[in-house]
């Protein structure tokens, strides 16, 4: 489990996040939603130790700033918005390096061909040997995905449960691949794993999050299921947007919801 | 075959499965024997006919050589000239390669050297100040320690100029690389209008001798000198396979190495320590030896790819070669002169650089 206590960072003498508590169950995928600005990216950075923060930040039980970079490697894997690279890696290279310092939980033998198992899993099959340059933004974003999901490739090792955070994973992606992505956090879920990610689709987030946190202006503004949280007088205040849950268009206006996914 | 034909007519993937590492093996395989190569060549070639083959033969054999005084001279010649500056090309060629790929993943920027850490600026300042002020402020210091004096003195000043810039560039436990380049150029500016007025107060013999220190050469390759830079060089290449796998994982960010278990902090500091040593001692004895920094890890990418695991080794041979060519042209083309060698990289590696980067404009992005 992770839990967060009365998170605070400020970034330049300006506090981005106010007071925050955050709680991720394995078994569970836990969402961020929010306003742009409102924090989530850097609460983010602070759960997984990147940013300096006041309060406390427990992984499994344990206190993340006393953690080594190697421990909780090997505890969680971390997908950035974005990532730009200075040198030609192949998309296999990049995937590969997801070994490098977590482990994958599979047996020693397999892990040779994980990369590709990942690539797979991510809809990128037959792309190992392109240049990660060469790709376009939804598939480097699935690249590093394959990437993430070799460092933690078993959700449970050695009896402890482990962790995806994801920073907005479907935000360059199509329909299909958003659903494909979100499937796949919530396997890693139903496996035993943690998620915890930042999504701006609210109805992708009504279908696939246990748990949604609202941050607004830096503080939590609600945080529950999806039938608590996602009200409309919530959505008004945090969204500054007078909109109806479940409300349908008037007349003959089409509208495709992921829930229809067959 | 088949594979071989997607990749031309793709004209930029590698392999079809993405994974290089047993080309690279091949590679530096290869490089291995072209050092091998080089180094012979290098110890039988020179503006003398000594004949390395029949030293060695000798030795070995225990042969009596027919004309005495021929065979002591062939000796001095291989043993006590040829043999430590190729021990030298090798080290230092090594080391300027290595320490190349090491800063240009560190700064994750293709075109970085190990200037942008100060320690070459700093490096010429402590060598023009002993070059300058040997026979006057600082008579006792090349007093003390005679012809070493000029090498130690470039070597600390490289290590003090790039130790300045890191305690600048670190604040709370994180060093800045981003600051680090910024105050880099700030600091070398100040070293070398420092080693301006030196040279503004230099005589016509000391403009001379501190012309020739910075374009480079490796004729003042002793048995003493491969002493003192010898192990400094050595321990610090070693150091580098340990840095293999953190700079890698640094190539996606230093945040997302972070998230990856490398210890971001270690691996810079070691890196810098590691270069700022390394190049220090190189550049403390050969002076300004340019483009191998850049231009040997960069052909390297584009032929076995970026992963540090083999680039860095390879970069140490690929160097080591190169620096040997490159000093057999410059001492046996003007022979029974010689040409520095600094001149030699240059004109060599700036065109070839130049076609490079041409060719391959439009394919990869740097």
């Amino acid at each position: 489990m992770i839990e967060a206590r009365d998170i605070s960072v400020a970034i330049g003498g300006k506090r981005i996040v106010s007071h925050v508590h955050f709680a991720a169950r394995p078994g569970e995928v836990s969402a961020i939603v929010g306003p742009n600005g409102s924090g989530k990216t850097t609460l983010l950075k602070a759960l997984t130790g990147e940013l300096a923060y006041s309060g406390t930040v427990t992984l499994n039980g344990r206190d993340l700033s006393a953690m080594k970079p190697v421990e909780t490697a090997t505890l969680r894997a971390v997908l950035p918005q974005s990532t730009a690279l200075s040198f030609p890696f192949t998309v296999r290279e990049i995937v590969r390096l997801g070994l490098v310092g977590g482990r994958s939980g599979v047996l020693p033998g397999e892990d040779a061909r994980l990369p590709e198992r990942a690539l797979a899993r991510v809809d990128l099959d037959g792309f190992a040997g392109r240049f990660y340059q060469e790709l376009s933004g939804g598939e480097q974003q699935r690249v590093q995905l394959a990437r993430v999901l070799c460092q933690v490739w078993s959700p449970v090792l050695e009896g402890r449960p482990r962790y995806l955070f994801l920073d907005e994973p479907v935000s360059s992606l199509d329909v299909k691949h958003q659903l494909i992505i979100m499937n796949i956090a919530r396997d890693f879920a139903r496996r035993g794993g943690g998620v915890v990610a930042i999504l701006h689709d609210l109805n992708l987030t009504a279908m696939y999050a246990d748990r949604i946190f609202v941050l607004h202006r830096g503080e939590l503004a609600a945080a529950g299921s999806p039938q608590d949280v996602l009200k409309d007088e919530l959505i008004e205040k945090v969204f500054d947007c007078r909109l109806k849950v479940g409300a349908l268009p008037a007349g003959s206006v089409p509208f495709v919801l992921p829930q229809s996914a067959a | 075959m088949a594979e071989q034909s997607i990749a031309g007519a793709a004209g930029r993937v590698m392999t079809a499965d993405g994974d290089r590492s047993a080309r690279a093996r091949f590679v530096i395989l290869l490089l291995g024997l072209a050092l091998a190569l080089s180094v012979f060549l290098s110890l039988t070639s020179g503006a003398s006919d000594a004949s390395a083959v029949r030293v060695i033969r000798d030795w070995f054999t225990g042969a009596v050589p027919v004309d005495a005084a021929l065979a002591a001279r062939d000796q001095l010649i291989v043993y006590d000239i040829r043999m430590p500056r190729v021990l030298f090309g090798v080290l230092i060629g090594a080391a300027l390669a290595v320490c190349g790929a090491v800063m240009q993943g560190l700064f994750r920027n293709p075109l970085a050297d190990p200037g942008l850490i100060g320690v070459s600026a700093g490096a010429s300042l402590g060598a023009v100040a002993i070059i300058v002020l040997g026979t006057t402020w600082l008579a006792p210091v090349t007093l003390a320690l005679g012809t070493l004096a000029l090498p130690l003195a470039a070597f600390s000043g490289g290590l003090a100029v790039t130790f300045w810039l890191y305690a600048i560039a670190t604040r709370q436990g994180r060093t800045s690389v981003a600051t680090m380049l910024l105050a880099g150029i700030a600091i070398s500016a100040l070293a070398m209008a420092l080693t301006g007025v030196l040279i503004f107060m230099a005589d016509d013999r000391q403009l001379r001798d501190l012309t020739f220190w910075q374009l480079g050469s490796l004729a003042g390759a002793t048995w003493p000198k491969i002493g003192t830079i010898g192990p400094v060089i050595v321990l610090a290449l070693s150091a580098m396979p340990f840095l293999s796998r953190g700079l890698n994982a640094l190539a996606l960010g230093e945040a997302t190495a972070g998230h990856l278990g490398t210890p971001v902090q270690r691996l810079k500091y070691t890196a810098i320590v590691g270069v700022s040593a390394a190049v220090g001692a190189s550049v403390a004895v050969s002076g300004g030896i340019g483009f191998i920094g850049i231009v040997v890890p960069h052909v390297l990418r584009l032929a076995i790819g970026p992963d540090n695991r083999y680039l860095l080794p390879a970069s140490a041979l690929l160097g080591a070669s190169l620096l040997l060519i490159a000093d057999a042209v410059a001492r046996t083309i003007v022979a029974p002169a010689e040409l520095p060698i600094g001149i030699v990289t240059a004109v060599a590696g700036a065109p070839f650089f130049l076609w490079i980067l041409l060719r391959r404009r439009g394919i990869v992005d740097l």
